[in-house]
């Protein structure tokens, strides 16, 4: 029991890690979005991880709506990046840096 | 109802009454709409049909009123409707007054408008091409026709005061007609403002009318109305009918020119040529005469509103005409000339008189719109020059308008059996009769309008020509010579309108004081009887004819005087002129009373302009100060945002890590 909780929130802090370096490191619009997703899932790792740690499951309930949620919101940002793309006809993040405040 | 006005013989007039105003805003609109577009260079000809037709109707209403047998008819107003309604039992009506003072005034208006638009029609031409603004013009001056009508001819106080702003708002627009001319601009402006301090009593006076007379008069629906306030005025405590007086004279005073708010009329001559004689000099400036007789009810009531009135008229009159004899501004002298014959008028109202000053705001009224003409006649040939230093020897380049403007000079020095002789001279007998002391400052008055008047024409017509050679002066043509011709007419015989045939008069031609002019008008002249004999029916001139050959021979002493001293004499003026150097310079520069107006209003109310401007500019420091907390944080925030993607997250994790580490150490 213990070993599984570990294990949970170290996959989950090591993905959100992976997830974060990810998406400091590309300018591709697709693979920042992919970490970004990597993140969600280190995230949700977390949630359930916690929850058994707790003995709760409200963790793992929240983990379900979180997938859910991350579905939708994939499809969003797909669209946007979509979009994105056909504007400027190119993926690289730095095309949209004349957005600056 | 309509029985009893057949039997009065005034249903014609009545039902024509309200086209006089009616034609001329008709044109005014007309010319305001198609002007621009379609009328242009022909914009005169509606102005021409218009002010024609209100004459044509004021000819009418006129016979309509000669006809009416019983002067009781004359007391009553003529509702057209009700205009506002502001309580049950309550109306402010549109509602005319007709009777012979109307009339009178109504022709004086329609009469001198119709010759000055026609007048006007080459006056506002260059070289034969419309002038910038021609449509504009007409269109003011039909306004102007409609306004004074609609004055001249209300019921009430409200309409009055309605007609008396719209005239005051034409002269500020006329007078501003160059707007392009700074000089102009400040003269509207000014004229407007010295105005509104006289319409401010003015207004003030109708106020305390409507709150004393509306308890006295609990049946009446239309408080304001003639009829209700002079049959009540007479319940009133005297104080209040003398404040109410007072007040009324206030606005006179501001329109009419008197001191002390007299400083509009002579920088009003900024306006064309045109207007000065239409508004400025014949009909707007005489609405403040017009009004204190046709308040005759509530003057007569008060001795003291009626010796403030003579005292500032005889004051304003002496006043002004010393000014204009050290004036060189043609149009300026002469605008001083009306204030002065503006007081005169003043002063026989305030004498009880009131017949002799509407008889000499008729006389007044061609002789000085045909001065007015002819120094527009010359200002036209001469592209503008207008200063007599600079004339000289006209009479040879334009003998027409030498001759006019001389027939005009004539009638205002007083000449005999010209218009001008026989009404001054009906004031200065009214002067005389009431005390040595006015009718000696009347005199003198009367003595220095003649010389004036007689130096501004031996400078301008006669002598050396001192044009600059570069112009080349012409006689006008014939749209401006005959209106001129026409007033000239009224110059020479408007006068005998008010002298009846006597073998034993004076010259053994007339006898002042009975003629057709004061019989007209002698049904309104009820409240001021007893006031002065002139105030009574068909009276005896006593002493009458010894002072008209007094005056005549005064008036021809100072045209000799002007004709040596100027003509013959030129060194002598300039002799006189700088030994009394100083005199000269104070007659010049007006008594310096616009300058003290300067210091003592215009600065210091400039001054807190600026103080507010000042304070003003203070809070918009606060305001930018707090405004620049923001925006300065935001400068130093924003290289942050550089737009990339990556360093946002950057910046964002390493806030993560800040937080997480602050919470680690602390928690």
């Amino acid at each position: 029991m213990t070993d599984l909780t570990g294990a949970c929130i170290l996959t989950g802090a090591l993905l959100f890690a992976i997830g974060l370096a990810g998406f400091l490191a590309r300018r591709n619009l697709i693979t920042m979005f992919l970490a970004t997703e990597v993140m969600f899932q280190g995230v949700i790792l977390n949630l359930v991880g916690f929850g058994l740690r707790h003995g709760q499951l409200t963790g793992q309930a929240f983990a379900l709506f979180l997938i859910v949620i991350a579905a939708v919101e994939a499809g969003l940002a797909l669209g946007l990046v979509t979009l994105l793309f056909r504007r400027s006809g190119t993926l690289d993040a730095e095309a949209w840096s004349r957005m600056r405040g | 109802m309509n029985a009893t006005l057949e039997q009065f013989g005034l249903a014609e007039a009545v039902r024509i009454a309200p086209l006089i105003p009616l034609l001329p805003l008709t044109a005014a609109v007309v010319i305001g709409l198609l002007g621009p577009r379609l009328l242009r260079g022909a914009s005169h000809w509606p102005a021409i049909l218009g002010v024609a037709g209100a004459l044509g109707a004021t000819l009418i209403v006129a016979a309509g009123i000669l006809g009416a047998p019983d002067p009781a008819v004359f007391s009553r107003t003529w509702q057209l409707y009700s205009w506002i309604v502001p309580a049950e039992g309550l109306s402010f009506n549109v509602s005319f007054r007709i009777d012979p003072l109307t009339a009178v005034m109504l022709a004086a208006v329609c009469g001198i408008a119709l010759t000055i638009v026609a007048y006007s029609r080459d006056y506002m031409r260059d070289h034969g091409r419309p002038a910038r603004g021609y449509e504009r013009f007409f269109a003011f001056l039909c306004l102007f026709v409609f306004s004074m009508c609609l004055l001249v001819l209300s019921g009430n106080f409200l309409l009055l005061y309605l007609g008396w702003e719209a005239v005051g708002l034409c002269s500020y627009l006329l007078i501003g007609f160059y707007y392009d001319r700074p000089s102009a601009a400040a003269a509207a402006t000014k004229a407007f403002l010295v105005n509104r301090v006289g319409d401010f009593g003015f207004g003030l006076g109708i106020l305390l009318i409507y709150l004393w007379v509306a308890p006295l008069a609990p049946g009446a629906r239309d408080v304001l109305d003639y009829a209700v306030v002079f049959e009540n005025i007479g319940r009133l405590e005297p104080w209040q009918t003398t404040t109410i007086a007072l007040l009324l004279f206030c606005g006179a005073a501001g329109k009419s020119a008197q001191l002390p708010l007299h400083v509009w009329l002579p920088d009003a001559m900024e306006g064309p040529s045109p207007v000065s004689a239409l508004i400025h000099a014949a009909t707007m400036v005489t609405a403040g005469v017009y009004m204190v007789v046709r308040c005759g009810a509530v003057f007569a009531a008060s001795p003291t509103a009626m010796n403030v009135v003579t005292a500032v008229g005889m004051a304003t009159a002496l006043f002004a005409a010393t000014v204009a004899v050290a004036q060189y501004d043609m149009k300026r002298i002469l605008a001083w000339s009306t204030i002065s014959q503006l007081g005169l008028m003043f002063v026989a109202v305030g004498l009880g008189a009131a017949d002799t000053a509407i008889y000499h705001l008729w006389t007044h009224a061609f002789f000085k719109a045909l001065l007015f003409l002819g120094a527009g006649s010359v200002m036209h040939a001469l592209g503008g020059v207008i200063d007599v230093r600079q004339l000289g020897g006209l009479r040879r380049i334009m003998p027409w308008t030498w001759g006019l403007f001389l027939t005009g000079a004539l009638s205002l020095g007083g000449f005999p059996l010209l218009s001008g002789f026989y009404s001054k001279d009906e004031i200065l007998h009214a002067a005389w009769d009431r005390h040595w002391g006015l009718g000696a400052a009347a005199t003198l008055t009367a003595m220095l309008t003649a010389f004036y008047a007689f130096r501004m024409v031996f400078l301008a017509f006669h002598g050396r020509r001192r044009l600059p050679p570069e112009l080349h002066p012409h006689e006008s043509g014939p749209w401006m010579l005959l209106p001129m011709g026409v007033l000239a007419l009224g110059a020479v015989f408007a006068g005998y309108l008010g002298v009846a045939r006597d073998p034993h008069g004076f010259l053994g031609l007339v006898r002042p004081h009975d003629g057709f002019m004061q019989r007209f008008l002698l049904p309104v002249m009820a409240p001021f009887e007893g006031l002065h004999p002139h105030g009574m029916p068909v009276e005896k001139h006593e002493g009458g004819h010894l002072l008209m050959y007094v005056s005549a021979g005064l008036s021809m002493l100072s045209i000799l005087a002007a004709f040596v001293l100027y003509r013959l004499r030129p060194w002598w003026a300039e002799a006189v002129r700088s030994s009394f150097a100083e005199l000269h310079a104070l007659l010049h520069r007006r008594y310096g009373i616009d300058e003290l107006y300067e210091r003592m209003l215009v600065r210091p109310l400039r001054r807190l302009a600026e103080g507010c401007r000042a304070s003003d500019a203070g809070i918009d420091i606060l305001v930018w100060l707090t405004a620049s907390v923001p925006r300065g944080i935001g400068a130093v925030v924003r290289p942050f945002l550089d737009g990339s993607l990556q360093s946002y997250a950057l910046t964002m994790t390493a806030g993560l890590v800040l937080l997480a580490a602050i919470v680690r150490l602390v928690g």
